[in-house]
């Protein structure tokens, strides 16, 4: 691998200062002057018709700004699937009818937050209510109540996907099983709740509007559509965010208010949801049914593989389509599938929207095959994570018509795995076991449903007389590091210092499109548009110092410690600083500037590059209380060239945290759609004696669309936490499991199944069989 | 984020003879009696109560105290915070499983401020103090501005959210006997993530006889299985005049399922925490006769 | 009826006259516009709004600031030195201890609280002291070795008070390591 500046060194955070200090400001901590607080009133009912609102006497409360209903909004609809205009489907107040719990009828801005609050009490809606549905097997039949009128057995979308033959694969088998699945919702539970500051320019007709979000484009976008304004009359700030996670890709109604509000109040209006709100109303991890078949040769290799999965889209799109069609294609990864097909359907149901949740699609599929995939071993009698390292794919495997593996270090990685495995784990004692499950995820989308006409990413670069560098860009740091990645990035290829470059992120007005912080794009979508911009720089000091050098035309120059030089003869070149001068005054005085951009071309339907890995984890049950204990985490991973390792290793801790939270403990229980766990109280994410200790190993590749080389580095690592962990209780005593949460009662119950079950084929001597449940 | 948004009108007291007087004049109100507050104002938040006074007693220095004399043992005013008892040397060093149970209610910011008797008074049944104190045989005294009523521990506690504390009356110490020679005293609760409300919980203070063989005395207390902390006294009599084995904490544990009332949630069903405190009461058991036996 | 309320906040002395129900992270970040203490949960489950008073880490958003009378609060705002971070925030920082950084506030207070009682924990002790902490970013591990880190650089500049002067050179190169943040264990 290559030696670099900056690139593959441990830096600290760019924005730490900030964040240690308590300076850097969210736009929860935005307050402007004269500004109104605005609070929602939503419905109670999971589906209704909204007879009449009475907003008068709330207008009546001192302190009241204003209060609307949705004939007073412009009325323009939403969303992140807008090449479907259909499927753009969000509206800032419900009009007709309310579609889930929650779903937002009218809106108050006020002097105070109590008094807004206080506001909503006096605000009479009179509803008829509906059949409602929940389940996304019953919406899609024929006499489930329509969520939405123009879509038929509330369908939202579909995805097939197909290669080779999968019935001749199955005939050709010597194993088959089916397995089914119910997989629960989860919530992303970003420490920042959704929040928005916006404020209307009367003068201007101007809008601005500070945003938690992970796209500041998309929500630029969404507000224009929804207010009928020019997308260039709205510009979108996001400052730090406090955690995304997928969950702020779509544009929600706490920014489309307080717009509509400012724009009636004149003045700036700030809505902050609940945590309750941000649990009920805000996006989630969509629940689903899957149904998977797998075939295999008796030596272990995967002949075919038949996926189905019905989710449960909830009342709106948001990405929740995209979702469905990932869950289709992370699942078949990072093994050689011959013979594959896919059938997903996402039904629209009476509760909170699913969408593009951290590992997109890839955690509740991998869970469902990779524990099939541990059943399935068993009964051929071979060892775990030799048939993963038997069916891993090799460099530039193509799943044909979907997606390529240019850089692909799975087998490395899994040989890796079964050595470090023994040394670090020798004995595993009783009630413990190892559980291995492989991955690979995308490293931004090349599909294109959100229907930009922009490049996915674009950067500009200004270098100043004093050689410091001003890089502007749309590109959201939601807290994996951006920031520091982009400076990184930008430093090392004009051979400066992070220490010379000003960050100028996440503002529509300052830079060029970058669509956003979500599918693992920023590091290396962004980074090659940042990558260009100060390439097109370097070439021009290049040029000038070539120029000054004179030297023979066969050296190449290279920019490194804030030098452009001779690779060959280093103590020949000239120091940055003097040449920017130069290249200034040789430019009739105009800054140096570059602006690239990236967009993937001829990469197949899906992603430009896919990082990858396998991970073992060792857990422990305790088999009378059903306490399943997560001991050990060993992840040997394929980031290509690693950018930050500080950032990709905190980013891959993370993820584990969040993945072993969906195999244990995050469940969303509804009853009749309303959520029973609104709070961090009842809602139980891991905390820090919950956490085991996590080793992580690296198989450096060098990514050619990325970069430096640089691909996805841990979203990844999200979707094999659980399936590892269920699979290491499954290796430890032979539990099985059909759902993913294993709390303790879940996991006792299938014990005590187990047992049963071995004392009743032990009495009869039954041979056993492959079976689904 | 949620506030409080009702107004209640304020009333701090600063003796414990002010907080009295402040607690018989308002007898008849609708108040809340704040110590702490960890509990009460996230209930405000909630608007699950609206008390209209409040009655501050969180300066009542007077009350903060923990201390312990070889007669009367234990005393823990009603001001001491959980922190203070969980780092108490004396507590530590004669009651340690009281430190024990501490060490895992909520968090460290939460028992920096959040008083033992608060908890006891909020009275949710999954308290962590209540079992330990039907263990250790607790007393718990009542005053009023009138007069003063002792309280054993197990009938502290009434029903969800409401124990014998009357209009009028506040929870102003906590007696904890001198244990008996040959005691050992253990806790364990039980929930999937650390720290958090137990899905069951249970204590047991076991006393043996001086040849420490038999088993003179066995008290029994579990939390989060029943309307309030349980007394299983009917399992105590299993293990009393006998020589302690795992079997016989076994028959204990199946006669003490008999005497809780879970009630099933989304945290679990009442049949698995049933199971649960039988299974704990077994791990408990044992533990506090190992104690007993070092004693 | 509002009430007076006397406190100091980062070493500063404030008046005012507050309804009784307003909490203390209200004064905090409405009335003294310091925003550095964040809320994430309205359950008192999170501990991102951590502050310190009086030396006991607290959660600002359950706690009346009536009770707050007359006592001492520090918040993130108050721990660095001018521009000197405070050994315990120059430790997260190098040991990238936090992403979105909106916990970060109420962690790093936490951990002060935490290693004026106990300068020299283990890592049990650590997680233990911590558990009332939520974060979403980081897993925790790293969290607890910035909080490992910042004992020991403490640790090193509580030795350099004491250290005779014949060992001043070994001492100055301690102090070094504990403020620039490299060389960390």
């Amino acid at each position: 691998m290559k030696e670099y500046s900056i690139i593959g060194k441990p830096t600290p955070n760019v924005d730490g200062p900030a964040k240690v200090t308590g300076e850097a400001a969210y736009s929860i901590d935005i307050t402007l002057p004269n500004m109104l607080y605005g609070k929602l009133l939503r419905s109670p009912y999971p589906h209704a018709k909204i007879l009449s609102i009475d907003t008068s006497k709330a207008e009546e409360l001192p302190g009241v700004k204003c209060v609307i209903t949705g004939k007073d909004t412009p009325g323009g609809k939403w969303g992140l699937w807008r090449r479907f205009r259909e499927l753009a489907d969000q509206q800032a107040l419900a009009t007709d009818k309310v579609r889930f719990i929650g779903d937002p009828v009218a809106a108050v801005a006020a002097s105070t937050e109590e008094i807004a609050e206080k506001a909503l009490d006096l605000i009479e809606v009179e509803y008829e209510p509906l059949p409602a549905v929940y389940d996304p097997i019953e919406a899609i039949k024929d006499d489930a109540p329509m969520v939405h009128d123009d879509f038929p057995s509330n369908i939202n979308a579909t995805r097939h996907i197909e290669w080779g033959d999968v019935d001749k694969g199955f005939a050709e088998a010597d194993y088959v099983r089916e397995d089914r699945y119910v997989i629960e919702a989860a919530h992303p539970c970003a420490m920042e709740v959704h929040n928005s500051v916006a404020s209307y320019d009367k003068g201007t007709g101007r809008l601005t509007v500070w945003t938690s979000t992970g796209s500041p484009y998309f929500v630029q976008q969404n507000i224009a559509e929804a207010l009928k304004l020019r997308e260039g009359d709205v510009r979108v700030i996001k400052p730090h965010v406090g955690g995304h996670y997928g969950g702020k890709n779509s544009t929600m109604p706490d920014a489309v208010n307080a717009a509509i509000l400012s724009m009636k109040t004149g003045k700036p209006v700030k809505i902050v949801f609940n945590r309750d709100e941000e649990f009920t109303t805000t996006e989630h991890r969509t629940a689903q049914h899957m149904a998977l078949k797998i075939g295999l040769k008796k030596d272990g290799t995967i002949v075919a593989f038949e996926a189905k999965a019905i989710t449960n889209g909830g009342a709106f799109t948001g990405l929740g389509a995209t979702t469905l069609f990932l869950t289709g294609t992370f699942i078949t990864m990072p093994y050689r599938i011959p013979n594959y097909r896919y059938d997903g359907v996402r039904a629209y149901t009476n509760i909170v929207w699913g969408t593009s949740i951290r590992g997109f699609g890839a955690v509740p599929s991998k869970y469902c095959a990779e524990t099939q995939l541990d059943r399935a071993a068993k009964d051929l009698g071979i060892d775990p994570l030799e048939i993963r390292r038997k069916n891993a794919v090799a460099p530039g495997y193509e799943a044909p018509g979907q997606y390529k593996f240019e850089s692909c270090g799975i087998q490395a990685c899994i040989e890796k795995m079964a050595v470090r495995v023994k040394e670090k784990w020798p004995n595993v004692e009783k009630d413990e076991g190892i559980g291995y499950c492989g991955f690979a995820y995308m490293s931004g989308g090349i599909f294109n449903w959100i229907d930009t006409p922009y490049a996915y990413s674009s950067a500009h670069v200004k270098v100043n007389w004093d050689g410091t560098v001003d890089l502007y860009s749309q590109a959201a740091d939601v807290g994996q590091g951006h920031n520091t990645v982009a400076a990184m990035i930008c430093a090392e290829e004009l051979g400066i210092g992070i220490e010379d470059i000003r960050l100028h992120m996440g503002d529509t007005a300052h830079a060029y499109t970058d669509l956003g912080a979500w599918g693992s794009r920023e590091t290396l979508m962004n980074g090659n548009a940042i990558k260009d911009a100060a390439g097109q720089i370097k070439q021009k000091l290049i040029d000038l110092a070539r120029l000054k050098l004179g030297e023979n035309i066969a050296y190449d120059l290279v920019a490194r410690n804030k030098r452009i030089y001779l690779e060959l003869r280093p103590e020949r070149g000239l120091s940055y600083y003097d040449l920017v001068k130069d290249a200034i005054r040789a430019n009739d005085g105009v800054p140096l500037t570059g602006t690239g951009h990236y967009t993937p071309h001829n990469k197949g339907m899906i992603s430009p590059a896919y990082g990858m890995g396998i991970m073992a984890i060792k857990a422990k049950v305790d088999r009378e209380t059903g306490h399943v204990t997560a001991q050990d985490v060993l992840v040997v991973h394929d980031s290509g060239q690693i950018i930050n390792p500080l950032g990709a290793r905190g980013q891959v801790e993370g993820s584990i945290h969040m993945g072993l939270g969906y195999g244990l403990c995050e469940e969303m229980p509804m009853d009749q759609g309303m959520l029973l766990n609104p709070e961090f109280v009842d809602y139980k994410i891991l905390r820090t004696r919950d956490m085991p200790e996590i080793e992580i190993l690296d198989v450096p590749t060098y990514e050619p669309n990325g970069p430096f080389g640089a691909k996805e580095a841990a979203e990844a690592t999200i979707a094999p936490a659980a399936p590892a962990l269920a699979n290491a209780v499954y290796q430890a005593c032979g539990a099985e499991f059909f759902s993913n949460v294993l709390k303790p009662e879940k996991v006792l119950k299938a014990i005590r199944e187990k047992e049963k079950k071995d004392k009743e084929s032990a009495k009869s001597k039954a041979p056993s069989k492959a079976k689904g449940k | 984020m949620k506030t409080i948004t009702t107004d209640f009108e304020y009333l701090p007291a600063t003796t414990v003879e002010e907080a009295l007087d402040l607690l018989s004049q308002h007898k008849d109100d609708d108040y809340k009696v704040i110590a702490g507050g960890q509990s009460l104002n996230t209930a405000m938040k909630h608007r699950l109560i609206a008390p209209e006074f409040i009655i501050d007693i969180k300066g009542l220095s007077d009350l903060d105290y923990i201390k312990f004399d070889d007669q009367e043992g234990l005393k823990i005013g009603a001001l001491a915070t959980h922190r203070s008892l969980e780092k108490s040397p004396i507590v530590r060093e004669k009651y340690p499983v009281l430190c024990e149970m501490e060490e895992n209610v909520a968090s460290v910011e939460t028992r920096n401020w959040g008083t033992v008797a608060g908890d006891l008074c909020n009275a949710d049944p999954a308290v962590d103090p209540g079992p330990p104190l039907i263990a250790l045989d607790a007393k718990m005294k009542v005053a009023s501005k009138d007069e003063e009523r002792t309280v054993d521990a197990e009938e502290f506690a009434l029903d969800f959210f409401e124990t014998v504390v009357q209009p009028g009356e506040m929870l102003k110490e906590i007696q904890i006997p001198v244990l008996p020679p040959n005691t050992g005293a253990y806790f364990t609760k039980y929930s999937q993530i650390h720290g958090d409300y137990a899905l069951a919980s249970v204590a047991v203070s076991i006393t043996l006889d001086k040849k420490k063989e038999a088993c003179t005395n066995a008290r029994i207390g579990l939390g989060g299985v029943g309307v309030k902390p349980i007394r299983a006294k009917k399992a105590e009599e299993v293990l009393k005049g006998k020589k302690i084995t795992e079997a016989l904490l076994a028959e204990a544990a199946e006669v003490a399922k008999t005497e809780i009332s879970p009630v099933s949630g989304i945290e679990g069903s009442a049949d698995y925490k049933r199971e649960l405190a039988g299974t704990l009461l077994k791990r408990v058991g044992k533990e506090a006769l190992a104690r007993a036996q070092k004693a | 009826m509002k009430r007076e309320l006397n406190i100091v906040v980062n070493g500063e002395s404030y008046n005012f006259f507050i309804e009784p129900k307003t909490l203390l992270v209200q004064v905090l970040r409405e009335m003294l516009g310091l925003r550095g203490t964040h809320q994430a949960c309205d359950s008192s489950s999170c501990a991102a709004c951590t502050v310190i008073v009086d030396g006991k880490a607290v959660k600002s958003c359950s706690i009346l600031a009536l009770q707050v009378n007359g006592k001492q609060v520090t918040t993130i705002e108050g721990l660095a030195d001018g521009t000197n971070l405070h050994p315990i925030q120059q430790a997260f920082i190098d040991n990238w201890a936090f992403q979105c950084g909106f916990c970060t506030s109420g962690q790093i207070m936490g951990a002060k609280a935490f290693l004026d009682e106990n300068p020299n924990p283990t890592r049990e002790e650590i997680q233990a002291a911590m558990d009332g902490h939520l974060c979403r970013c980081t897993g925790y591990n790293m969290i607890n070795e910035a909080i490992r880190d910042a004992a020991k650089r403490l640790q090193a500049l509580e030795a350099a008070k004491k250290v005779p002067a014949q060992r001043a050179p070994q001492v100055q190169k301690w102090m070094q390591t504990a403020k620039s943040g490299k060389g960390a264990a």
